[in-house]
């Protein structure tokens, strides 16, 4: 009897291990030697202009990358980047939501068209609105210019200003219809009696929402900043396509930033730095926000 | 309850202005593509083309230049526009196709077989190797641009379907993986057991007794995997060389930042490529919903 039980836990981890055989592979392939490869060419001096000579420098390609006054000026227009797409992804997301979630014909068809702008691939949305906002041939300018509100097409990519808000504006509409979809189903589960007992008490619509709508909310939102605060880290394509980083570096993303770093100046220990940086910049978030989350879960 | 007609009213109103947000920049993509570039660079703007044409998609779809594109100094047409690009949509959506196609099945099969171990069976290792799964994913793509592009090199992939479709799946498993493990772990296990006392293997009782009943959250995995394919940018313009692998994302980026491309045609080629995971979302709607709401929710 206790032959056999060992026989089949053996058997049940012989199963086991080759169902994660082949997931474990190609994550160990393309996670572990990334990092020591990284870690390897960030410790020597690596310049594709020279190539063959690696002497290893230690700790240079670091403080080097560092001291790139660059790095903070792009780490700054991320973090303003970043807080605008997360406060507007919430707000535009729950008053959606909440439009959405009223019983009306309306309802039922923007519900479906909702999930257009999240099916699109960043880099189409963002040649679709880069058209949207250009100085020739865009529609934004047109509709301006037959309201009578400006009397020259005006060139949005040109100023700073306009140039990060039109990447805020497309960033949003691929994004806030995520966030409608899972606010709406939070808001489908809370039960009604809740609404009622609510209004029965005399609470007006801040009231029922604030003391009601919210804590439901509040384990969703959660993830949805955590969502939001990563992708302003990583958001590499709309930049590409939209603006390639101008005017003046005004919408220089890190994600941008990197990858012009390690292509343009061809120096890929420098480059493989930068990398660890930002991963590292990355892990201390995640870490943050999952804390974040643990504590939200212990509050339920 | 009946709505009262202010409330209706608003509600309506807001609705519009809504649909105008999420599909407007779509219809006007759309009504570019039915125009050429003379009209679409008229200011102000024709909101219903003066002079509609299927030019545009004739030119991709079997890319014999029509007589519009015809090159006449005399007049502003577009046959002097570069539009190399916008031409190369219809291989460059087979590539996309091939590469997304291939990293959802493959996506389904490893996280499915993984998945179901994590969530039914005992195992030394099993909480290590799930979280360095796990935290693999946090590690963003821009960091290991590098080493992909030299594994990749010395893996002889360059410029091919393989190289994308390794990557994608290393991108996306991680994620598949725990939704698929949280689904299973919400079947009760009574199916399988009845298999398995029936006289079936494990692997029976997953692929003969539990798949059937999961169908919905392989469904999801498979649209989620689809999607991310699809859409990849970085790697994709990163890892191909040519249009033997160049997908969507990396031919119309390229046409977006070429000041000289003609609009008309490539806003064709745009429309052509949102088709199929506009189509793919649709289609999928109920899975893709419920199973984000399950997978962000609780």
């Amino acid at each position: 009897m206790k032959a056999s039980a060992y026989s089949a836990a053996r058997r049940r981890h012989i199963y086991a291990y080759l169902s994660i055989l082949p997931a474990i592979l190609i994550i160990v392939l393309f996670t572990v030697y990334p990092v020591l490869y990284n870690l390897d060419l960030a410790l020597h001096k690596n310049v594709l202009t020279a190539p063959g000579k690696h002497p290893f420098t230690g700790p240079k390609n670091f403080v080097d990358v560092l001291k790139n006054p660059g790095l903070i000026r792009s780490f700054k227009t991320t973090a303003q980047f970043t807080a605008v797409i997360v406060v507007g992804d919430v707000i535009l997301g729950i008053l959606i939501a909440l439009l959405l979630n009223e019983k009306f014909l309306g309802a039922r068809v923007l519900q479906v068209l909702i999930l257009i702008p999240w099916a699109i691939p960043v880099v189409m949305a963002g040649i679709i609105w880069r058209w949207m906002f250009a100085g020739n041939v865009g529609v934004i300018n047109g509709l301006l210019y037959s309201l009578g509100i400006i009397d020259k097409y005006y060139s949005f990519f040109g100023n700073p200003m306009t140039a990060k808000m039109a990447l805020t504006v497309a960033r949003l509409w691929k994004d806030v219809p995520l966030a409608t979809i899972l606010l709406l189903a939070t808001l489908q589960v809370i039960p009604h009696e809740l609404y009622d007992a609510a209004k029965i008490d005399g609470g007006g619509v801040w009231a029922v929402f604030r003391y009601v709508t919210f804590p439901f909310l509040r384990p969703t939102l959660t993830v949805l900043l955590i969502l939001e605060t990563l992708i302003g880290f990583v958001t590499f394509d709309l930049v590409y396509v939209m603006t390639g980083g101008g005017p003046a570096d005004a919408t220089m993303l890190l994600a941008w930033y990197t990858y012009t770093e390690i292509f343009t100046h061809l120096n890929l220990g420098r480059g493989a730095a930068l990398a660890f940086i930002i991963a590292l910049l990355t892990l201390v978030m995640a870490v943050f926000y999952f804390w974040a989350l643990r504590s939200e879960e212990i509050y339920q | 309850m009946r709505m009262s007609i202010g409330k209706r009213i608003f509600l309506y109103v807001m609705s519009v202005i809504l649909a105008i947000w999420l599909i407007g920049p779509i219809l006007w993509i759309v009504d570019a593509s039915f125009q050429l570039d003379n009209e679409l660079f008229s200011i102000p703007p024709h909101w219903i083309p003066h002079n509609p044409t299927l030019d545009n998609y004739k030119y991709i779809i079997t890319r014999v230049p029509p007589p519009a594109y015809d090159y006449d100094p005399g007049q502003i047409k577009m046959g002097h526009k570069a539009s190399g690009e916008a031409l190369a949509a219809i291989p460059a959506l087979k590539n996309s196709f091939i590469v997304s196609v291939a990293t959802m099945f493959l996506n389904v099969a490893i996280s499915v077989l993984a998945a179901y171990a994590f969530s039914r069976l005992k195992f030394t290792g099993r909480n290590t190797s799930f979280s360095f799964i796990m935290l693999s994913r946090l590690i963003p793509a821009i960091a290991v641009a590098i080493p992909f592009f030299a594994i990749i090199q010395r893996l002889r992939l360059l410029d091919t379907h393989l190289a994308l479709i390794l990557v994608y799946l290393a991108f996306t498993l991680p994620f598949t993986i725990w939704f698929m493990t949280k689904y299973f772990d919400f079947m009760p296990p009574d199916l399988e057991d009845a298999a398995m006392v029936d006289g079936c293997t494990r692997f029976q009782a997953l692929t003969k007794a539990v798949i059937p009943v999961v169908a919905p959250g392989i469904a999801a995995t498979g649209a989620f995997a689809f999607m991310n394919a699809y859409s990849e940018f970085l790697f994709a313009v990163l890892l191909t060389k040519t249009m033997a692998s160049k997908t969507v994302p990396v031919v119309l980026s390229a046409a977006a930042i070429n000041h000289d491309v003609s609009y008309a045609l490539a806003s064709t080629a745009v429309v052509l490529a949102i088709i199929p995971p506009i189509v793919f979302a649709l289609v999928f709607r109920n899975y893709i919903t419920s199973g984000l709401s399950m997978a962000f929710g609780k």
